[in-house]
């Protein structure tokens, strides 16, 4: 095929913030490696390449590389979004790994090359593209999940990941070999025209095969019913840092990358039997994470239950499919980063040592000692019950509209059934920060500026994006007419 | 944003904006200032919440009742322009007399909170601010997404208030006033956005607004099925009858009233069930007047149950506290009662109501409060002949419960007399079971001054007990000048809410009744 070999200026230009954060990665290993006393500059170097790349990234729209990559208001989303988890995981982590010892220049590289491969993912519009971007993204994620590795809870937690991601990604090539056998094609675009004159394919057990294929690696990464089951101990075991980027960024990547898949082959909507499918891992979720989260008492496996059944929110809205729908899911996506990232931040921050919080206990009176750190994980467990005035009732509320519009009545009250239950374990954190006394002696490092820099942002966004939305709103809305008017 | 928040006009016309977020402002200067410093604190709080009554009493004073519907201080401006969400504001005679009921408790609340011995001031004091910004934004928003916004905002801070600074059983209260509050609210968040639906579907108008819902619905532009009309009607009344609360849904309400201290309290029965007959007479039934006619008997059954039995249970009660939160029971569910016999005098008399159990439970949930801070029992068993020890005390429960009581002269007799006359109107027999929770209401406000101030002064720790200190006098005082002024002559609480009550009466009576 004419096209794949030669590459022009506007082709790299397409990807230029995904060169740029692999070299900087690179260089970042090289200098830990030979001027180690540079050391406690990576997280600066780090930060300084992703606002770089930031800048770099915001490219004209178009589809490049003879069509495999696409940029446009939608990548351009996906980017943002990954490159300010990194940043936000850098900013709130740099400090708690320093206190271990643990801030060698790999955990920067690994971060950045994730990063890369979240944004290069949802730019792809060939499935080998998007499946490069995913292990580009999932491969430094499995070593980041065993960082601390003389500890074996993390051993354990990078092992897991590892295995069960190599198996999602196997599954993901699967799906994808099977559709290029019965189409002869791996480009989203032409899977388009399988779908011209039925608005769905069950009719083809091939296409069914590698299209269920592809979406349970999707759902892998999504962490949804029922392909959750390493969610928990991986959150567990890694390092908390990298945990506020595992939850939030591949999420978003993942969700965006399905959406695009979704809307390639059904560009009038996924119709049965793919919407009910869609509809049944939501309700799964929500039900199934909500009601597990409540009978946990580590911090984090807490949190990774909490985090299934957001998902399962947010797969309502690709079970509406709707223009609001998919509006409403990306802000979501951006409201749910910020509040995660809060969350394991403010957790990320109270660690000294291997003594880092974690049981819901070892939160007790935290309110009495460190205030701003117990206010942010408050703020935080707030939005994700979607109590207003959050961004995480403004998310919730887009869905679940968009839900009721499209007749999905049933969706939305399974939804908010799964609200109701969260409070059950959300609020039990404010509880404990507030209403009981102190069991431990808490660190304090109020010498932490840049982590004090991200809790504001945190706080910040959560709050005005809750109280202003519509600035986010609009950006969301653009991004999801660049899907649709290709 | 900023430029837009520069611009508006702070005492006119967006007065009402000022009106709800002075209070917020108050808790994020609050959240500045050091802990340590009593003074400062509590200065910044009283100005937050002062300035507040400050701005409501001038909405009150500029206020026309004449003005139709709710276009008194019309605030229409884009939130979310994209579905047709909007920060609309607006009130009418029935939430000017409410928002006047909220600004003055909170600021009474927190004038008696000086007098006391709190821990965490600060957060104490901030979390009542926000309370207030929830409470005031719940009562003036026009636009249903943004009343549910400030609905649910008004729940954390209660959370807190009771979970932080309440009783023994503080933790178990406050969660199961937060799910019960929130297991009403998300099911009228989904009817919210169902409604939306239909009202765009049968007009092609996107908007939340109640104004445009109430027309829609009056005029039978949006054709809903019955079952569909009674099931959203449903999901809107059961969030209002839980926070009212209507027996069988009350249960909540001793537990968190027990425990909450006692501002937390004053706030609780004075506004917070409020906002739930608020919310039947602005939401549930204007917007599906059918399904509330034709569930009258069914709703006016639970209020009859619920008049009596929390009565009976109220003077079965050894606690103070209580006792005074199963009147509470009580009393609203007469205020229902009223509500849905939909004549214009018993609409009127569960305003009237609303208002003057607003006062005279706050007063007693105050004085009750003043009892516990010194001698830290609520039991009526340690008391007992207090009354020449505590002869202020005394005078001002006596008031504050004949009052409840409905003795003519105080303000809790022109809205029950109203209630049952009206009724009466209605149904004979109602009447008469709700005239018979209001002699039970005399027996057990009675047996508890009997029991607690009078009688054997035997228990030798009430020998310490001092009268009321200054601060909660200034707070308890304004309260029970308007229990008596409101008795005595309620004409112009009459006439500020007489069009608002027009409105609700003429909407039941076009779908039916008499």
């Amino acid at each position: 095929m004419p096209g794949y070999l030669s590459v022009a200026s506007g082709d790299l230009a397409a990807v230029a913030p995904e060169i740029l954060l692999s070299v900087a990665g690179i260089l970042l290993i090289l200098l830990d490696a030979f001027a180690r006393p540079t050391r406690p500059s990576y997280p600066y170097l780090a930060l300084a390449t992703l606002a770089l790349a930031n800048v770099v990234g915001a490219s004209a729209p178009g589809t490049w590389f003879a069509g495999a990559v696409e940029t446009s208001a939608l990548t351009r989303f996906v980017e943002m979004l990954s490159l300010g988890g990194a940043a936000l995981a850098i900013l709130g982590g740099g400090a708690a790994l320093a206190r271990d010892g643990k801030n060698q220049g790999e955990f920067y590289a690994l971060l950045l090359w994730s990063a890369a491969g979240a944004m290069l993912m949802a730019k792809g519009t060939d499935l080998l593209v998007i499946f490069i971007g995913l292990e580009l993204m999932s491969v430094p994620l499995y070593v980041l999940a065993a960082w601390y590795r003389e500890l074996p809870a993390s051993v354990e937690a990078g092992m897991k990941y590892f295995l069960m991601g190599a198996f999602a990604s196997a599954i993901l090539l699967y799906g994808v070999a099977t559709l290029y056998g019965r189409t002869g094609t791996t480009r989203l675009p032409r899977l388009a025209g399988l779908a011209t004159g039925v608005t769905t394919i069950p009719f083809d057990p091939l296409v069914a095969i590698g299209l269920v294929a592809i979406l349970s690696a999707l759902a892998f990464k999504l962490a949804l019913v029922p392909f959750h089951s390493w969610a928990p101990d991986v959150y567990q075991g890694m390092t908390t840092p990298a945990v506020t980027f595992l939850s939030t960024v591949p999420k978003a990547a993942a969700a965006v990358v399905l959406v695009r898949v979704l809307h390639a082959v059904f560009p009038a909507g996924p119709g049965d039997p793919w919407r009910p499918l869609l509809g049944f891992l939501a309700i799964l979720s929500i039900l199934f994470g909500n009601i597990v989260a409540l009978s946990q008492r580590d911090l984090k496996r807490m949190l990774a239950y909490s985090g299934i059944a957001q998902m399962g929110y947010l797969a309502i809205a690709f079970a509406t499919f709707s223009r609001d729908a998919l509006e409403g899911a990306l802000v979501f996506l951006a409201g749910y980063l910020l509040t995660n990232a809060a969350a394991f931040l403010s957790i990320a921050s109270l660690s000294s040592g291997e003594t880092e919080p974690k049981t819901l206990a070892d939160l007790a009176g935290l309110g009495k000692r460190n205030g701003s750190a117990a206010a942010i994980l408050t703020l935080s467990m707030i939005s994700l019950t979607g109590l207003p005035p959050t961004v995480g009732f403004i998310g919730k509320l887009l869905v679940f509209r968009a839900a009721v519009d499209s007749g999905l009545v049933a969706l939305a009250l399974v939804g908010v059934a799964g609200s109701l239950v969260s409070v059950g374990y959300y609020l039990r954190v404010v509880y404990v920060l507030w209403m009981k006394e102190p069991t431990r002696e808490v660190p304090l490092h109020e010498d932490d500026v840049m982590a004090g820099a991200a809790w504001l942002l945190l706080a910040a966004g959560i709050l005005l994006f809750g109280l202003f939305p519509r600035g986010l709103i609009d950006v969301a809305r653009t991004a999801v007419q660049a899907l649709a008017l290709r | 944003m900023l430029t837009n928040l520069l611009n508006l006009d702070w005492t006119g016309a967006d007065l009402l904006t000022t009106l709800i977020f002075l209070p917020t402002l108050g808790a994020v200067v609050l959240a500045f200032l050091p802990k340590e410093s009593k003074w400062a604190l509590q200065g910044t709080a009283l100005a937050a919440s002062g300035l507040t009554l400050a701005a409501s009493i001038l909405v009150a004073l500029r206020f026309d009742p004449s003005t139709p519907g709710l276009t008194a201080f019309r605030v229409y401006r884009p939130w979310i322009p994209r579905f047709g969400i909007r920060y609309e504001l607006g009130v009418d005679g029935l939430a000017v007399s409410l928002v006047l009921l909220t600004t003055l408790l909170t600021f009474c609340v927190l004038v008696v909170s000086c007098g006391q011995h709190l821990s965490r001031l600060k957060g104490y004091l901030a979390a009542f601010l926000v309370l207030e910004t929830g409470m005031l934004g719940s009562l003036v928003a026009l636009d249903t997404i943004l009343f549910y916004v400030f609905w649910e905002v008004m729940l954390v801070p209660m959370y807190f208030i009771i979970g932080i600074w309440g009783g023994k059983r503080r933790i178990y209260a406050a969660m199961k006033f937060f799910l019960f509050t929130m297991a009403g609210s998300v099911l009228m968040f989904v009817a919210i956005l169902f409604t939306a639906n239909v009202h765009a579907k049968a007009t092609g108008i996107q908007t939340f607004s109640v104004v445009e819902w109430t027309r829609a619905a009056a005029s039978g532009a949006w054709h809903l099925p019955p079952g569909t009309e009674a099931l959203l009607f449903g999901a809107f009344a059961l969030a209002f009858l839980v926070k009212v609360p209507l027996w069988p849904l009350h249960t909540w309400l001793p537990d968190a009233h027990v425990e909450a201290p006692t501002g937390g309290s004053v706030i609780l029965a004075g506004v917070l069930l409020k906002l739930g007959t608020y919310g039947l007479l602005r939401f549930a039934i204007p917007l599906f007047p059918s399904s509330a006619v034709r569930y009258t008997p069914l709703l006016a059954l639970l209020s009859l149950i619920g008049v009596v039995y929390g009565a009976w249970v109220a003077f079965a009660q050894k606690d103070m506290k209580k006792l005074v939160a199963y009147s509470s029971v009580s009393h609203l569910a007469l205020v229902v009662l009223g509500i849905f016999a939909g004549t214009a005098m018993a609409v009127s008399g569960a305003i009237v109501q609303m208002v003057g159990h607003g006062l005279t439970t706050g007063l007693l949930f105050l004085l009750v409060g003043v009892l516990y801070e010194r001698r830290h029992t609520r039991e009526m068993a340690d008391y007992g002949g207090v009354a020449a020890r505590v002869p202020v005390t005394t005078t001002l429960f006596i008031i504050s419960a004949l009052g409840s009581a409905g003795l003519p002269g105080l303000n809790g007799f022109v809205g029950e007399f109203l209630i049952l006359g009206g009724v009466f109107q209605v149904n004979v027999v109602w009447s008469a079971v709700g005239a018979l929770g209001m002699i039970l209401g005399a027996v057990y406000l009675l047996t508890l001054i009997q029991k607690v101030f009078w009688g054997p002064d035997a228990v030798p720790e009430n020998r310490a007990l001092t009268d009321i200190n200054g601060w909660e006098l200034a707070g308890a005082l304004p309260l029970i000048v308007l229990v008596v002024v409101l008795g005595v002559y309620p004409a112009p609480l009459l006439r500020l809410i007489g069009p608002s009550v027009d409105v609700v009466v003429q909407i039941l009576r076009a779908k039916g009744i008499s």
